[in-house]
């Protein structure tokens, strides 16, 4: 019989599959809409991916638009990559043994990739301004700068405390 | 580490084996064998209370102290 937790963790293991595969599906669909509008009708530039137009960046400068969908194409492949790291967390992740070096490098791993996300999309966010400032409608990303650098902050203390906690398991492993 | 465990060395003179130790401390193979071979970090009161009991012997008898050696030694003048 399952507890409570381990039924939690079998929820958010297929939330985490399901975000992970909408990623892949919209860094995909990002990546063929690019193409599309580069090489075969320049008009999908304002349905590049679910209503997002950029045929404003397109008309401003060629090498504009494909910047602008390229960091976003990056992003969204960032994302999913950190989707991919949980996941690989939950696989690896035993409530017996919970503090294994495997799963402490990866959270190492989402904690330096959220940070690269977090500085990646306040650079992408002053790009966009600069963008605004010429009257073209950009790519807007919020404040979702400052959530990724949060998350990352998080995780970096999660991690070093998962690093003692390894320390201390194996210590008590070794205690006869 | 410093401390040296001779349970192989009390084992032999009570004539007893790993198994048979086992089974009157109520330790795995697995856990008798890390102590034995000196990979142990740590020895609990009722582990050591149950191996002296089992063995009739001292902690003493079981564990020893060595100082470790300087990595350079002074020169004798």
């Amino acid at each position: 019989m399952k507890t409570k937790t381990e039924t939690i963790l079998t929820i958010m293991k297929v939330l985490t599959w399901i975000v992970f595969i909408g990623l892949c599906i919209k860094t995909g669909a990002l990546i063929v809409s690019l193409f599309v509008s580069l090489f075969v009708n320049p008009a999908a530039s304002q349905d590049i991916y679910l209503g997002l137009d950029l045929s404003s960046i397109q008309e401003y400068d060629q090498w504009h638009y494909i910047c602008s969908a390229s960091l976003l194409i990056f992003f969204t492949g960032l994302k999913a990559y950190l989707a991919y790291l949980v996941i690989k967390i939950f696989l690896k992740f035993n409530l017996e043994n919970p503090f294994s070096p495997a799963v402490a490098k990866l959270i190492d791993c989402i904690a330096q990739t959220a940070l690269t996300a977090g500085l990646f999309v306040i650079i992408m966010g002053a790009y966009g301004n600069w963008l605004s400032k010429k009257d073209i409608l950009g790519i807007s990303f919020g404040d979702s700068g400052s959530e990724f650098l949060f998350l990352a902050g998080i995780i970096f203390i999660i991690a070093q405390v998962f690093k003692k906690g390894i320390e201390l398991q194996s210590e008590n492993e070794l205690t006869i | 580490m410093a401390i040296i465990v001779n349970l192989d060395v009390m084992m032999a003179k009570r004539k007893m084996s790993l198994n048979e130790l086992s089974e009157k401390v109520g330790l795995t193979l697995a856990n008798l064998s890390i102590l034995k071979t000196g990979k142990a970090k740590a020895v609990r009161f009722s582990t050591l209370e149950a191996i002296c009991a089992a063995l009739d012997c001292q902690p003493g008898d079981i564990l020893e102290y060595e100082a470790p050696a300087k990595a350079f030694p002074k020169k004798r003048e």
